[in-house]
């Protein structure tokens, strides 16, 4: 009798020792190079990985879930997902619905424009330009902001960057305002679209979680962000995400994500660099 | 060299398009079965179960289901999912898996859908074929058994196809919610697509056809699937005429 019960105590022990908490983290996964899923499924990008290297140096698990742009901050906002990562601006109005970790981005806008348009970063959103935006994006909110103070230019909303390309290819729109890396990728994927100029908008992203912090989450994003910092991984992950050809991004994530698996944050981060570059 | 090059550019396309159509069929397929499945099986119990209500019940039985059809006709299939998503969560804080929200709204829609099939199917049942019924002595639920729903049920199958059909493609505005169904799993491929060297935005109307093309193979097989039913189930010499009195 004494003999089962240490048995169990025991094995008790493993199991408790084995389990660690998991959290749920939504993410808007078409927004390369940021979040995406790859042709495996996979879903990989710069916010992903930063949460999954935090994750392993936090000592918690996470499961990522591919989660639509128009609902994510009423889901995190009522705790229905953990942790929302997913390239989002930090801005007053989202503040309401959930709250956010220290900034860990900085992210200008850049407006994307035709080559042979012949327009420059003040012709293309001024004269009665049309330019497309992605709904609910701070790139919308400062087209907007542009029509609100009087500027002649008309904002054109789509539900998803890509269709916003597609209608600046076929002159539906002159420009399209993203923010950087998208436009980069989206620069790069296409020849006949370019970058005419950048906008310092000065926007930081932040992790978010459901208002109030019920798990206690915030302190260790942030922490871990700082650390991630210090050990170099993140400017890693930066040379690996951006600017990069996503095919290359893709592969490298294959080859490296047997080290994050196996908690190595520092040799994951250069193996990602390297490989992508 | 140049047509090596061709080739080169059109084997990628090409394994470019099948691995997508792939992770359609693993990854979005299921759900999209499962759903339409789902919702069609819990739309038919309560279609049937509204249809006798509104035939045989009583007054105040069948004003009550003449407000649920109403009410679940009437309202945009994206707003109904929203309800029991956001709304419940919101209001109640009763947090419903995607899945199961989308399946709810979009089962409940279905069920008032089906009850005007059924509805519709036993009241074309010419009403004679009660009265001989019961002249012969049957009691009414005896009547109704072998009689009436056996010719309502056959009645019944080709808006029934119509209706099933329609169910099909209305799975994809579960994708609004994050369901990981076919539409949501095409626009992870495009959204990924376009950013592709060698690809790009353009790609969106590719990705796109596919997907199209999988729903109509869907809806296609479906039909021709309930098209057989009815052809095996047919009692010849029975079809709809008309009513004889009413």
């Amino acid at each position: 009798m004494k003999r089962a019960i240490l048995a169990i105590f025991v094995i008790g022990l493993f199991a408790v020792s084995g389990f660690a908490q998991t959290y749920t983290v939504a993410s808007d996964t078409t927004w390369p190079p940021f979040e995406w899923a790859d042709t495996e499924g996979n879903l990989l990008g710069f916010d992903l990985d930063v949460m999954r290297c935090i994750a392993v140096l936090q000592g918690f698990e996470i499961d990522i879930v591919s989660y639509d742009w128009d609902i994510i901050f009423d889901d995190v906002g009522i705790g229905r997902v953990d942790i929302g990562a997913s390239g989002a601006t930090i801005t007053d109005e989202r503040e309401l619905k959930v709250d956010f970790s220290d900034p860990y981005w900085t992210s200008d806008q850049a407006v994307l424009i035709r080559v042979d348009s012949g327009l420059n970063i003040v012709t293309a959103l001024s004269g009665g330009a049309v330019v497309g935006a992605q709904v609910e994006t701070t790139g919308a909110g400062f087209v907007q902001g542009l029509i609100d103070e009087g500027i002649d230019v008309v904002l054109q909303e789509y539900s998803l960057y890509p269709l916003s390309v597609i209608d600046l290819i076929n002159g539906n729109v002159d420009a399209v305002i993203q923010d950087e890396p998208a436009s980069q990728a989206s620069a790069t994927a296409e020849d006949e679209l370019t970058i005419c100029g950048v906008i310092k908008t000065n926007e930081n992203f932040g992790f978010f979680v459901a208002e109030g912090d019920p798990n206690g989450l915030l302190a260790l994003l942030n922490d871990g962000v700082a650390q991630l910092k210090d050990l170099g991984v993140y400017d890693n992950l930066v040379r690996a995400y951006m600017g990069t050809d996503i095919t290359k991004v893709e592969a490298a994530w294959k080859a490296s994500i047997g080290l994050l698996n196996a908690g190595n944050v520092v040799d994951f981060a250069e193996s990602m660099a390297d490989l992508s570059n | 060299m140049r047509s090596s090059l061709f080739f080169e550019r059109y084997t990628l396309r090409m394994s470019t398009i099948w691995q997508s159509f792939q992770l359609m069929i693993v990854r979005g397929l299921p759900n999209t079965i499962l759903l339409t499945l789902g919702l069609v099986v819990i739309g038919l119990v309560l279609g049937t179960l509204i249809a006798f209500a509104q035939v045989y019940g009583s007054r105040p039985l069948r004003w009550l289901c003449k407000i649920y059809e109403q009410v679940f006709r009437g309202i945009p299939i994206l707003v109904l999912i929203l309800i029991f998503h956001s709304g419940l969560a919101r209001s109640f804080h009763i947090l419903l898996p995607a899945f199961v929200s989308a399946l709810i709204a979009l089962a409940l829609r279905s069920g008032a859908y089906q009850s005007q099939i059924f509805r519709g199917a036993i009241q074309s049942v010419p009403q004679g074929q009660m009265m001989a019924a019961r002249a012969l002595g049957m009691g009414k639920i005896k009547a109704i058994r072998y009689i009436i729903l056996p010719q309502a049920f056959r009645l019944s199958l080709p808006p029934w196809a119509n209706e099933f059909s329609s169910v099909l493609k209305d799975t994809s505005i579960a994708s609004a919610i994050s369901v990981l169904e076919l539409t949501k799993q095409a626009t992870l491929s495009y959204t990924r697509l376009s950013v592709v060297p060698g690809f790009g935005a353009k790609w969106t109307l590719v990705i796109l056809l596919v997907l199209a093309l999988i729903y109509l193979v869907l809806t296609y097989a479906g039909n021709a699937g309930l098209r057989f039913l009815e052809k095996r189930l047919r009692i010849p010499g029975f079809e709809l005429k008309g009513k004889i009195e009413r």
